[in-house]
C-alpha cells in the first residue's frame, strides 16, 4: 500500500543528519542567490572543461551544488538526500564533510573534464548534485551485488545486479533531456571504483578525525551531528531541542517556544522588503517578455490599407463643418453632425444622459451610428469612438472629421463580417460610461436614457483623440480602464505592430514620449502604469469599455512629425481590419499584465508574488499578535527569563468583546468619509477636507482616551487583539484586491505596512514621535502630498474621485476609506495606547 | 376559314383555361423582379415555378419537378416543404416590407420545416431524420445538424399552405441551423433543380459572386399540394432567391474589386459649400439613386429565356415609375403595368436581354423622399431582438416590436426555439408598451411553452400577440446560462453561440382583409400572388437577427497541456517503474503454475507415473 505517511515524512527531515542538511541549505541558497542579477552564479561555479585549472579549482567543490533552475535542484535533492544520509549515518558527518568537498567531486570532475577535453574536444559544462547521486548509487550497487550477485527474475538469476545503476543512467538519459549522460557516468564509474573498497583509501584518517571530534566535543555541541563511532554513541551526539533520548516532537513544541514570537516581525519585514524589491527586477530581461501576436486570427498588418487619396478632401470638408461647431452646444452640434453621419447610409440615434457628482451635473447627448455590416447578422461590432472633448478638455478637431470620413470609408467595404459603430460623444468620461451601461442595460434608467438602437455583441472599441492640430510624429496608446482593468494585451500589440511595422509610425504608452528602452525608463513607465492603473480611474474614452470586457483603447497622435490625418486613418483601418479578422472574441492573450515598453510585459504570474508578500505581512503579523496574546500577562518584576520558557504551555483567556467592538466601530465608522468625500459638492470639498484632516488628528487619542478611562480600563492584550484583528482584515482586504487590481493593492500595502510594526509606546515622547510619525502616512497625508507633488489642487483630487464614483463606478475611494484608513486609525490607537510609569502598574494589578 | 375556326377555338380554349386556373396549368414558368430601393439598394427576386400532377409524381413521372427532391420526399413521406437559406439582414427601415410579405425569407442560416405523414411522434422523428439527412447531401449544408435539440414542433406559427384535406396523420417538424454559413455551395445545387439548370433564361443571372455579394439574401425552396377545385391535385415546387444589391458595390468591375477612393476631380461634391475648393469637397453620394445596366449589376446580360417556361409570364419586370426612361436591347417589347409604378419586359427566345435604368432626368431634386423609385410600403410590424445584461452566468431577451399603423392593431404569434442551454425563466417574461404602463395583460394573448431538457431538446415559445396601433412593445424576458461539458463546446467556442432567429407570423384577420392583402401583394412583392388561397394564415411573416451568446468558456488549451503533458511523463516514466517496483519476483520453481504449462505438467506428470508403472511391472 502507498500511503503517504506525513508524521512518518516530518520525522525523517526531521531526523535529517547534519550533512545533509548542510548539503541541502548549501544547494538551495546558491539557487536562490542565482537570482542576484550583478553575479551569474552558474557561470561562477560551474564544471566547464576548457576553464578548469589550478586557479579554478574550486568549481570542482561548487559544480555539485549549484543547478540550472529550480526543478533541477528539487529533483536532485530527492534523489540525493536519501542516498548521502544514508551514507553520511554509515561513515559520519566528518567523513562524509571531507569525502564530498575532497575526493568524491573532484574525481569525476577531472575524469569528466579529462575525457572531455581530450577524447570528445568539446566543452560542455555541467552541474549539479546528480554526479554525487550516481555515484552513491554505484556504491550502493557494488555492495548490493556482494550480498546478492544478480537480479532473480521468474527464477533466473537474469540480471547482474552492479549493472542496475545502468539501467538508471540510461533511463535518466532519455527522460531528462537536458542531462550530462557524460558527467552521470563518470561520477558512476568514481561510484563503483569507490565501492570496490577504494573509498578506504580516500578517506582522511579515522585517528584524525576521531582527534578533532574528541578535541571539539562535537557529539555533544552541535545538534544533528553523526559520531565516528556509531556503536559507542548511538546515531546522534544530541537530539535537538529535547533531552537526550527523548522522542523529537520539535515541530509540537515549536509552537509553545517564546523563540517562535520573536521570529514574525522580521518574517514580516523580510515579506515586506522582497515585495518590493520584487517589483525592481521585473523590468530587467530576465523577468519580462517580449509581447507577442497569441490570437493568430489577428493577422496584424498583413493587409494593404487604401484609405487616403480624395478621402483627404472629404476629410477637410468634414474638418470645415467641424471647426464651425466649436463652442456650440451639445445639442448644435448633434443636429448638424447627424445629417452628415445620416448621408453616409447609416443609421443613427441618439441618446441623452445626466450625471450628478460633486455638486455638479455631467450632462449630454450621444450620438451615434451603426454601419450594418453589409452581409452580416447584428452578432458581433466594433466600436469607433470619437469624444468631442479630450479628458483634457481639447476639442477633438481631428478626430471627428477623421471619424466621419472613415465611416463614410468603411461604408464602400463589403468585407465587414462586423457592424461598425460610430459613437460620438460630448465628453471623455461621462458620454461613452452612459452609451455603454445602456447598451448593456446596466444603466440608471432615470439619468441614462435606453438606446433605441442596438448591434451585436462588442467585440472591440477604438477611440480617437486627436486634437492636435500639426502633422504628428507617434501614436501614443492609452489603455488603461476604469479600477485598473486592462485590454487584452493582443489588442495592444496588434495596434503597436501595424502602426509600427507597416505604417512607420512610432508608438508610446504611459506618456513616456522618449522610451531608451533602458532599465530606467521601464522601470518608470511600469510605475506610471502601476500609478493610474491603481488610482483606478477613467483615462480616456475607452476606459468605460474595458469593465464590460470589451477591449478598448484610446489612440493619440502626439509630437512634430510627418505623418498627417490619413496615416493616422490607415492605422485605424489596419486595426479595424484586424478586429474584423477575429472569429473568437480576444481571449487568447493576458488581460493582466505590466507593460514598461511597447514590447516588453510581465504577466499576472510573475509581479503577483510582489503585492501577495506585502499582504502577507499583514496576516503574519496578525497570527503572531493573537499568539502573543494568548501568553499570559507577563509580570514586570521577579521573573527570570528561564522561568518565563518554562510556562508557556498554558494559554490566557483572551478578552475579545472590546477588540471586536473597537475594530468594528473603526471600520463602521470608515462609511462617513466615504459618503461624505463623494457627496458633497465641489465648493465644500476643501473645507471639508480640512475638517476631517483636523478630525483624523484627533480622532486617535480621543478614542484612546475613552478606552483608558473607561471603567474597565483596556489591557495589552486587548491592544493586540485590536491590531492582531485589524492587520487581520488589511492581510484579508488586500491579498483579494492584489487578484482585481494589483496596482491599488501594492499601493496601499506599501502604504500601510509600517501599521505592522507598531506597538503601544512605552514613553511619553516615542508615543508622540510614533504618531507623528504615523501622520506622514495618514491617508489624508498622503493624498495631500500626492496633489502637491502632481501640482494639482486637493479639490480637484477629491472632484476626480467623486466623478469616478458616480460615473464610472470606480471602487479606489472605497479602499482609501475602507481598508486603508480604518487600519491606520486602529493602528494609531495601538500606539497611544502604551502607558508610562504608574499606569503600567496599575496593568500589572489587572 | 376552317383552320381560322379551329385557331380560334384553340385560342379560346386555351384562354379560357389560363383564367380559370393559370396556376395549375402551366407547367413551369420563370420571373425576375427588380426594384431599386432607397440607398442605392436594388431588390432583385427570382421566382421559378413549376407543378406536376400527384398521380404522375406518385407513378415517379418527374418532367419539371427535379427528381431528386421528388424521391427524397417520396422517400421520406412529406407532404409539404419549405427549406430556405438567408445571408444578411433586411433592413425594413429603409426597404420596407420585405418581398412576399416575408413568405419567402428565413432567418440567418438554414432554416427546415415540413409536414410529415406519420403515425407516432416517433415514427415523424426517424422520417425527419430521413429527410434532414438526405437534404443535407443534396444541397451540401449542414442540415444533418438539425438533431433532436434544434427540433422543435411549432404548434401556432405555421399551418400548411397546400391541400391536406385527403392526409389526417401528418407532423409539424421545424428545425433551425442558425451558425451556416450559406454559400456558393449551396447555390449550385439549387440551380440543378431548375428544369433549364442556369444555362438559359434569368437564372443565366444568378453568379455567386453576386449573390453572395449581396446585402441580403434568401433562398427558399417551398413544395406543397395544390388541388384546384375541380380539377386534379398537382405538387407544386416554388424556387424563390430575393436579394438585394447594393448598386455601388456591384457595379465594381470583379478585376478590381476594392473601393479605392476615386480620383479627386471625379468625387460629386456639393459646390455650394463656401470652403469648396479643388482639394476640399463635402460629399453629396447617397442622396440620389444612381443609373445602373443589367449587366454591370450581374456581371453579365441575360442569355434569351428558358424555352419550357410558360411564354404568356414575362420573364423581367421592373419596378420604377412611368415617368422614368428605361432602354432594353432590340427586339425586347415593354409593357407597363397599369398601377404606373411597374412595367414587364417580353423577351424573344435566344434574344440577350441588356436594360439600362439611366439617371433621372431631374438631377437636382435633392429632396429625403426620392421620387424616382417606388416609394416603399411599409411593413405591418417592425422587430428588433437583442440581449440586455452581461456577465456570463444570466442575461436576458428584449424584443421591440413597433407598430407602424396608426390605426390598426397587430396579431401576431412570436416564435423562438431557444438552444437547451439557455434556460429560460418563463416567470420574468413580460410585455409592455413603451411609455405607459397599463393594460400589461391584453399584449400576451397566449403562451404556448415547452421547455427544454438539457442535452435533448430545445426550448419552443410561442406567444400570441396583439401590439395596439401605432405603439411600441417591449417584449423581455431573463434566462440562465448554463455551463457545458468539456466536449460539448464546438470550435471557436469563445465567438459565442448562435440563437436563432425569432419568427414572427403577423396573422391575417379574416378574408376581408385577406382580399385586400392579396392586391397589395402583387403590387409590392412583385410576382402574381396567386400561388395562395384568398384567405391565407399569415398576412406577413418577418424573422428578427439571430443573436450570438456568450457562454462561460473554459481556456481549452492550458488544461490540455497539462494533461497531455503529464499523462504522457507518468506513462512513460512511472508506469513501467512502478510495475516494476510493486511486482513481488518469485522464483520459477516456489510461484504457482498455471494456464497450459501446468495442464502439460500434469498430463507429463501422469504419462512419467504410467511409464514407471509399465517399467515397474
Amino acid at each position: 500500500m502507498l500511503k503517504l505517511n506525513l508524521q512518518r515524512v516530518v520525522k525523517y527531515v526531521d531526523r535529517l543528519p547534519l550533512f545533509t542538511r548542510l548539503v541541502i541549505v548549501l544547494a538551495v541558497a546558491l539557487e536562490m542567490a542565482a537570482v542576484l542579477p550583478w553575479w551569474d552564479i552558474r557561470a561562477w561555479g560551474r564544471l566547464e572543461p576548457d576553464l578548469f585549472n589550478v586557479w579554478t579549482l574550486y568549481r570542482a567543490n561548487t559544480y555539485p551544488l549549484i543547478h540550472t533552475d529550480v526543478i533541477h535542484l528539487i529533483v536532485n535533492l530527492f534523489a540525493v538526500t536519501p542516498l548521502v544520509e544514508r551514507f553520511e549515518a554509515e561513515y559520519g558527518t566528518l567523513t562524509s564533510l571531507a569525502l564530498f568537498f575532497g575526493p568524491l567531486s573532484l574525481l569525476p570532475a577531472v575524469i569528466y573534464v579529462g575525457i572531455e577535453r581530450f577524447l570528445l574536444r568539446s566543452n560542455t559544462s555541467i552541474m549539479g548534485a546528480s554526479i554525487w547521486g550516481f555515484l552513491l548509487i554505484g556504491m550502493e550497487a557494488i555492495r548490493a551485488h556482494r550480498t546478492t550477485p544478480y537480479l532473480v527474475i521468474r527464477g533466473q538469476p537474469t540480471i547482474p545486479m552492479w549493472t542496475t545503476p545502468i539501467a538508471v543512467l540510461l533511463l535518466t538519459a532519455v527522460l531528462m533531456p537536458g542531462s550530462s549522460f557524460l558527467g552521470h557516468l563518470c561520477g558512476l564509474a568514481v561510484g563503483y571504483i569507490c565501492g570496490m573498497g577504494l573509498i578506504k583509501l580516500l578517506a582522511p584518517p579515522a585517528w584524525a578525525l576521531r582527534l578533532v571530534e574528541d578535541k571539539l566535543n562535537l557529539r555533544l555541541r552541535v545538534p544533528y551531528y553523526v559520531s565516528m563511532d556509531q556503536v559507542a554513541h548511538g546515531r546522534f551526539g544530541v537530539l535537538p531541542l529535547t533531552t537526550v533520548g527523548a522522542v523529537p516532537t520539535s515541530v509540537l513544541q515549536l509552537r509553545r517556544d517564546p523563540r517562535i514570537l520573536k521570529l514574525p516581525p522580521y518574517l514580516s519585514l523580510l515579506c515586506i522588503l522582497v515585495g518590493a524589491a520584487w517589483l525592481f527586477l521585473l523590468p530587467l530581461d530576465r523577468y519580462s517578455r517580449r509581447t507577442y501576436i497569441s490570437e493568430n486570427a489577428l493577422l496584424p498588418g498583413q493587409v494593404h490599407t487604401y484609405f487616403g487619396g480624395s478621402d483627404q478632401n472629404v476629410f477637410r470638408a468634414y474638418k470645415h463643418e467641424v471647426n464651425e461647431l466649436v463652442g456650440k452646444s451639445n445639442a448644435e452640434f448633434n443636429d448638424k453632425l447627424e445629417p452628415i453621419v445620416k448621408s453616409l447610409g447609416l443609421k443613427t440615434a441618439r441618446q441623452n444622459f445626466t450625471y450628478h457628482a460633486a455638486g455638479h451635473t455631467y450632462s449630454g447627448e450621444n450620438l451615434y451610428a451603426i454601419l450594418q455590416a453589409p452581409r452580416g447578422d447584428a452578432t458581433e461590432a466594433i466600436v469607433l469612438v470619437a469624444a468631442w472633448e479630450n479628458v483634457k478638455h481639447e476639442v477633438n478637431r481631428n478626430g471627428i472629421p477623421l471619424a466621419l470620413t472613415l465611416l463614410r470609408y468603411f461604408k464602400r467595404w463589403s468585407l465587414w463580417s462586423k457592424d461598425i459603430i460610430l459613437l460620438l460623444t460630448p465628453d471623455s468620461i461621462a458620454g461613452p460610461q452612459a452609451w455603454v451601461d445602456a447598451y448593456h442595460d446596466a444603466h440608471d434608467t432615470s439619468r441614462v436614457a435606453s438606446l433605441p438602437l442596438k448591434s451585436g455583441l462588442l467585440q472591440g472599441a477604438i477611440a480617437i483623440d486627436y486634437a492636435q492640430e500639426n502633422r504628428f510624429e507617434s501614436v501614443h496608446i492609452v489603455y488603461d480602464g476604469v479600477n485598473g482593468q486592462l485590454p487584452n494585451l493582443d489588442l495592444i500589440n496588434s495596434i503597436v505592430n501595424i502602426a509600427g511595422g507597416q505604417m512607420g509610425i512610432g508608438t508610446t504608452l504611459q506618456e513616456m514620449w522618449n522610451h531608451d528602452n533602458g532599465y530606467p525608463d521601464r522601470l518608470r513607465t511600469m510605475l506610471r502604469g502601476m500609478l493610474k492603473q491603481g488610482l483606478g480611474l477613467a483615462s480616456g474614452a475607452h476606459s468605460s469599455f474595458i469593465p464590460y470586457h470589451v477591449d478598448a483603447v484610446t489612440l493619440r497622435p502626439f509630437g512634430e512629425g510627418w505623418q498627417d490625418e490619413m496615416a493616422m486613418g490607415r492605422l485605424v483601418e489596419g486595426t479595424f481590419r484586424s478586429l474584423n479578422n477575429l472569429l473568437e472574441h480576444l481571449h487568447q492573450s493576458f488581460f493582466f499584465y505590466l507593460l514598461m515598453q511597447r514590447e516588453r510585459f510581465v504577466s499576472i504570474g510573475t509581479y503577483l508574488p510582489s503585492a501577495m508578500l506585502v499582504a502577507a505581512n499583514f496576516t503574519i503579523m496578525a497570527i503572531a499578535l493573537w499568539m502573543k496574546s494568548g501568553q499570559p500577562a507577563t509580570p514586570v518584576e521577579g521573573v527570570t527569563p528561564k522561568a518565563k520558557t518554562e510556562t508557556p504551555t498554558t494559554t490566557a483567556e483572551r478578552d475579545l468583546f472590546l477588540p471586536l467592538g473597537v475594530v468594528t466601530l473603526i471600520q463602521s465608522l470608515s462609511i462617513i468619509p466615504l459618503y461624505l468625500f463623494n457627496h458633497a459638492p465641489e465648493s465644500m470639498l476643501t473645507p471639508l477636507f480640512a475638517t476631517f484632516a483636523v478630525i483624523n488628528t484627533l480622532l486617535p487619542p480621543a478614542l484612546s482616551h475613552l478606552l483608558t478611562h473607561s471603567h474597565t480600563p483596556i489591557t495589552p492584550q486587548q491592544y493586540n487583539l485590536i491590531q492582531s484583528f485589524s492587520l487581520l482584515l488589511l492581510g484579508m482586504f488586500l491579498s483579494s484586491l492584489a487578484t482585481l487590481n494589483f496596482s491599488l493593492a501594492m499601493i496601499t500595502g506599501l502604504l500601510t505596512s509600517p501599521l505592522s510594526f507598531v506597538r503601544p509606546a512605552k514613553t511619553q515622547t516615542a508615543r508622540w514621535a510614533v504618531t507623528g510619525l504615523l501622520h506622514a502616512i495618514s491617508p489624508t497625508a498622503v493624498l495631500v502630498a500626492g496633489a502637491v507633488c502632481w501640482g494639482v489642487d486637493v479639490t480637484s483630487v477629491l472632484r476626480e474621485a467623486a466623478v469616478g464614483w458616480h460615473v464610472c463606478g470606480t471602487y479606489s475611494a472605497v479602499v482609501v476609506w475602507c481598508v486603508w484608513w480604518p487600519a491606520w486609525v486602529a493602528g494609531s490607537v495601538v500606539v497611544l495606547g502604551g502607558r508610562g510609569g504608574g499606569q503600567g502598574n496599575k496593568i500589572k494589578v489587572v | 376559314m376552317r383552320q381560322f375556326l379551329s385557331f380560334l377555338w384553340l385560342s379560346l380554349l386555351s384562354i379560357s383555361v389560363f383564367s380559370s386556373s393559370a396556376a395549375a396549368d402551366s407547367d413551369y414558368h420563370e420571373q425576375l423582379n427588380l426594384r431599386p430601393l432607397p440607398f442605392s439598394g436594388l431588390l432583385a427576386s427570382f421566382n421559378f415555378r413549376s407543378n406536376t400532377t400527384v398521380s404522375e409524381f406518385e407513378k415517379g413521372n418527374f418532367r419539371f419537378f427535379p427528381r431528386s427532391l421528388g424521391q427524397i420526399l417520396q422517400h421520406a413521406g412529406t407532404r409539404e416543404l419549405h427549406l430556405r437559406f438567408s445571408l444578411g439582414r433586411w433592413d425594413a427601415e429603409t426597404w420596407g416590407a420585405s418581398p412576399w410579405d416575408g413568405a419567402r425569407e428565413g432567418g440567418t442560416g438554414v432554416e427546415l420545416w415540413a409536414w410529415l405523414e406519420a403515425d407516432t411522434d416517433k415514427e415523424a422523428d426517424h422520417k425527419w431524420l430521413t429527410l434532414t439527412n438526405a437534404l443535407s447531401g443534396l444541397f451540401c449544408a449542414s442540415l444533418n445538424f438539425i438533431d433532436g435539440t434544434r427540433t422543435t414542433r411549432p404548434v401556432m406559427s405555421f399551418q400548411p399552405e397546400g391541400d391536406h384535406s385527403t392526409v389526417t396523420n401528418m407532423h409539424l417538424l421545424y428545425g433551425v441551423l442558425p451558425h451556416e454559413v450559406v454559400c456558393t455551395e449551396n447555390l449550385t445545387p439549387f440551380l440543378k433543380l431548375l428544369p433549364c439548370k442556369g444555362k438559359a433564361g434569368i437564372a443565366t443571372l444568378l453568379d455567386g459572386h453576386k449573390l453572395f455579394d449581396a446585402s441580403w439574401q434568401s433562398m427558399a425552396i417551398d413544395i406543397r399540394p395544390i388541388c384546384p377545385p375541380g380539377g386534379e391535385c398537382v405538387l407544386q415546387i416554388e424556387q424563390t432567391i430575393d436579394m438585394v444589391l447594393d448598386i455601388d458595390r456591384s457595379k465594381r468591375p470583379r478585376g478590381n474589386p476594392i473601393p479605392r477612393p476615386p480620383p479627386g476631380h471625379e468625387l460629386p461634391c456639393d459646390a455650394s459649400k463656401p470652403y469648396h475648393s479643388h482639394d476640399t469637397c463635402f460629399p453629396v453620394d447617397h442622396a440620389a439613386n444612381q443609373e445602373w445596366s443589367l449587366s454591370q449589376i450581374f456581371g453579365k446580360p441575360m442569355k434569351g429565356t428558358c424555352p419550357l417556361t410558360d411564354p404568356a409570364v414575362p420573364p423581367v419586370c421592373l419596378q420604377v415609375p412611368d415617368s422614368r426612361s428605361v432602354f432594353v436591347s432590340g427586339g425586347v417589347r415593354e409593357k407597363k403595368n397599369p398601377n404606373h409604378i411597374s412595367r414587364c419586359f417580353d423577351i424573344p427566345p435566344s434574344t440577350e436581354l441588356e436594360m439600362v435604368l439611366p439617371a433621372p432626368d431631374d438631377v437636382t431634386a435633392q429632396s429625403t423622399v426620392p421620387t424616382d423609385i417606388v416609394t416603399p410600403k411599409s411593413p405591418l410590424l417592425y422587430a428588433e431582438r437583442s440581449f440586455t445584461g452581461h456577465g456570463q452566468e444570466r442575461g436576458g431577451v428584449q424584443t421591440i416590436l413597433r407598430n407602424p399603423s396608426p390605426d390598426t392593431a397587430v396579431d401576431f404569434i412570436y416564435m423562438e426555439s431557444l438552444p437547451w442551454f439557455m434556460r429560460i425563466y418563463l416567470h420574468t417574461m413580460e410585455a409592455r408598451v413603451a411609455g405607459h404602463s397599463a393594460n400589461k395583460s391584453s399584449l400576451i394573448q397566449q403562451v404556448y411553452y415547452r421547455p427544454a431538457v438539457d442535452r435533448a431538446r430545445a426550448t419552443q415559445l410561442e406567444v400570441r400577440m396583439r401590439v395596439p396601433p401605432a405603439s411600441t412593445v417591449f417584449l423581455t424576458y431573463d434566462f440562465e446560462k448554463s455551463i457545458l461539458r468539456y466536449t460539448e463546446y464546438p470550435p471557436d467556442a469563445n465567438r459565442g453561440f448562435d440563437v436563432a432567429a425569432a419568427v414572427i407570423t403577423v396573422l391575417n384577420k379574416g378574408q376581408i382583409q385577406g382580399e385586400g392583402e392579396s392586391t397589395t401583394k402583387s403590387g409590392g412583392g412583385g410576382g402574381d400572388g396567386g400561388t395562395t388561397k384568398g384567405g391565407r394564415f399569415a398576412a406577413y411573416t418577418l424573422r428578427t437577427t439571430t443573436l450570438l451568446c456568450s457562454l462561460p468558456t473554459p481556456d481549452f488549451s492550458m488544461p490540455y497541456n497539462v494533461i497531455i503533458f503529464t499523462s504522457t511523463a507518468i506513462a512513460l516514466a512511472f508506469g513501467g517503474l512502478f510495475n516494476i517496483l510493486v511486482r513481488r519476483f518469485v522464483a520459477a520453481d516456489e510461484g504457482p503454475e498455471g494456464g497450459l504449462a501446468m495442464v502439460v505438467g500434469r498430463l507429463k506428470g501422469r504419462l512419467l507415473g504410467l511409464l514407471k508403472g509399465v517399467k515397474g511391472r
